[in-house]
């Protein structure tokens, strides 16, 4: 067997292996090592990496975001922020009709902007939020359903823990990542309330209501979400200004919730111990998936496995756009089955290369040279270039071609194919980023196995999980159209960047 | 056994909870350093009391040096930290939807294989980390800033390392018994759901 063919039969074992419950980070390590021991025919080679791998994985700097984010989420739910975000929320919306759930996909919105978790944001909003809703007469499916698919709004509004995991393995920048997941997360919380709306409007019985609330208790109860806004700002904003790294600011995230629940009366001895504790069992958990997927896919780079797919894909000459639909489809398929991290780590080695191979027209070459020569020409006709030279640029401009070489030189500027494909390879690897991340969020409560589904219908025992997966088909149809309109329109996701 | 080493599991990860706090504070105090000592090199300070932005930068307002050598050390051995409650308490990810429909005594049987592999997996992590040890232990390398030797570092998560591997080795054993015996141990969700 060569090399490419083992690299190929890996992934049917792998797949064995994870559908026979072995735990995903486990099933990628052994079948790394095991390939890795056969096509460099013997162990030597495996050893010599275990020495210094798994400790380089694990002492990644970039990396160490994740646990510091997470302590986040817990002190952020300490320090009463996501009682004091659903109260909020609830003053201005509750007594619209659905309001109240409406209010909790709100709230979650404002708890997604400090925890990078879904599950922990769909936990900590469903124990606020759920109560509230049993008290005004929600139907006990329609509001677990509210709050599985709120909870996803956890890792699509920045900051997200998924989102740093792609970063990393597609070596973009986590900053430009979080600015352009804004818009599409809050699209998501606005189309999560338009299904709400739909969904009282179809079943009028399934949302009780709720007495209208003066002005002067809404902006009391807004004013107490200030520390939320003020670490988002800081966090994100630092982050983005350039003030401190990704790392540095998720350090000062954490710090911050953690002083906001000290001052609070939440953050107790006994409270920080239960936040070691759940942090541990999830960062371990993520890590070790971190560490199988690195050891797999440095098999699989060695089998040449993800060049040789993406030279296939691209002689075979489909459209760009067929292969984002099929990976899209695809990934819709696997997240019903598998958690959105570890389908992260296990097919972006592979997909990424064959979507950063692929043009999708972003950056328009004659554009980007049209630009810049304005530019230069609003300063001023440039010294010593001639008439018909210029007038020569102007035709250029107006017809949309690229300049030639001399008309670049007597402009004095320098913008080559070179450059609008690097331009284009990052806004591609950023776009299918944030596509990446809704549709593998989408698995998180698509029947059967929505993780989101699971944690919240567990709060209810009263409600049969039947009941959850009929209602949760809507906010998954709003899902599904905001993928269309963010595949159709990519300047949504990408306009917030700057350009170059 | 089972309370010794879920003490111990727990333990170990409240030490790596404390070593992340650690960290967090130590970059916060290095950007707030980085900040002022700017702060004071600027034209506002160094126009309205140069004396006295000159004094504190040289006591050493500034960013603290080699931060991110100290963070990478400590997280290392954080995660390593933190893996034997992951292990304990089955919390790793996995995919239940085809082995649900399985017989009980056929989970029981894969659990107790995954779990001897998995054992096996952090003894050979462990051990090979071991030998990681030794190379920088021998060569003497130090870190670029700090110059501290890396071998500490790896010392640190060496031992953490045992600690998962001592813990994965109880859980094989425990999966081991209950698929002999019949009888459930530990508890965990797949075995309530069945």
């Amino acid at each position: 067997m060569s090399a490419l063919e083992i690299g190929i039969a890996s992934f049917p074992a792998l797949m064995i292996l994870i559908f026979l419950r072995v735990p995903i980070g486990l099933a990628m390590f052994v079948v790394g090592l095991a390939g890795l021991v056969i096509v460099t025919d013997g162990f030597a080679v495996a050893f010599g990496r275990l020495k210094s791998e798994t400790y380089t994985t694990f002492s990644s700097y970039s990396l160490t975001i994740v646990p510091m984010f997470l302590l986040m989420g817990h002190f952020a739910t300490l320090g009463g922020m996501s009682t004091a975000l659903f109260k909020a929320a609830e003053s201005f919306l509750g007594h619209r009709k659905g309001g109240v759930a409406m209010a909790s996909v709100g709230a979650c919105a404002g708890f997604g902007a400090i925890c990078g978790s879904s599950l922990a944001t769909a936990a900590t909003m469903g124990r606020v939020a759920l109560p509230e809703l049993k008290q005004y007469g929600y139907a006990g499916g329609f509001s677990t359903a509210t709050l599985a698919a709120g909870g996803t709004l956890g890792i699509l509004i920045p900051p997200s823990v998924v989102l740093v995991i792609y970063a990393i393995l597609t070596e973009q920048n986590i900053a430009k990542l979080f600015l352009a997941a804004f818009i599409p997360g809050l699209l998501a919380a606005l189309g999560y309330v338009i299904a709400i709306s739909v969904y009282v409007r179809l079943y009028p019985e399934s949302a009780g209501t709720r007495p209208r609330v003066p002005y002067s208790e809404r902006f009391a109860a807004l004013a107490k979400v200030w520390p939320v806004l003020l670490v988002f700002a800081l966090v994100v904003g630092g982050i983005y200004l350039g003030w401190f790294t990704p790392t540095e600011g998720a350090a000062v995230g954490a710090a911050g919730t953690g002083l906001i629940a000290w001052a609070n009366g939440g953050l107790t001895r006994e409270t920080l111990g239960e936040s070691f504790l759940v942090t541990a069992r999830s960062t371990a958990m993520i890590f070790f998936i971190v560490l199988g997927a690195a050891f797999y896919n440095g098999f699989l780079a060695l089998t040449q496995v993800p060049q040789e797919l993406s030279n296939f894909v691209v002689n075979q000459g489909f459209s760009p756009w067929t292969v984002l639909a099929l990976i899209l489809c695809f990934y819709l398929v696997f997240g019903c089955l598998m958690d959105s991290l570890s389908m992260i780590l296990l097919t972006i080695p592979i997909f990424y290369p064959v979507i950063s191979v692929m043009d999708f027209d972003m950056v328009n070459l004659a554009a980007m040279q049209a630009e810049a020569a304005r530019e230069v020409l609003a300063l001023g006709i440039p010294e010593g270039m001639t008439q018909e030279m210029l007038n020569g640029i102007q035709t250029a401009i107006a017809n949309g071609v690229e300049l030639t070489r001399e008309q670049m030189r007597a402009l004095d500027i320098r913008v080559t194919q070179g450059m609008a494909n690097r331009i284009e390879t990052e806004l591609v690897a950023i776009w299918f980023g944030i596509l990446v991340l809704i549709v593998v969020e989408v698995g998180l409560i698509t029947p059967p196995v929505g993780m989101n589904l699971f944690i919240i219908n567990a709060m209810d025992r009263k409600t049969p999980m039947i009941e959850t997966y009929k209602a949760v088909m809507f906010f998954v149809g709003s899902d599904l159209i905001r993928v269309v309109i963010l595949v159709m329109f990519p300047a949504i996701t990408l306009f917030l960047l700057p350009t170059w | 056994m089972y309370k010794a080493m879920m003490s111990l599991a727990r333990a170990m990860a409240y030490i790596g909870g404390a070593v992340l706090t650690a960290l967090i504070v130590l970059t916060c105090i290095s950007i707030a350093g980085r900040l002022l000592n700017g702060f004071f090199h600027g034209d506002f300070m160094q126009g309205l009391a140069p004396g006295f932005a000159d004094w504190m930068i040289a006591i050493g307002v500034g960013p603290v040096n080699g931060d991110f050598e100290l963070v990478e050390a400590g997280v290392a051995f954080a995660i390593f930290a933190f893996l034997p409650l992951c292990q304990i308490t089955s919390g790793h990810a996995s995919v239940d939807i085809l082995a649900n429909s399985f017989p009980a005594g056929v989970n029981r049987f894969l659990r107790m294989v995954t779990e001897v592999v998995f054992a096996a997996v952090l003894i050979l992590i462990t051990w090979r980390l071991g030998a990681g040890l030794m190379s920088k232990y021998a060569n003497g390398e130090t870190s670029f800033l700090l110059q501290f030797p890396v071998w500490w570092a790896y010392a640190a998560s060496f031992f953490a390392s045992c600690v998962a591997a001592l813990v994965g080795t109880y859980m094989a054993y425990v999966r081991v018994y209950e698929f002999a015996t019949g009888r459930i141990l530990v508890w965990d969700g797949v075995e309530v759901e069945q």
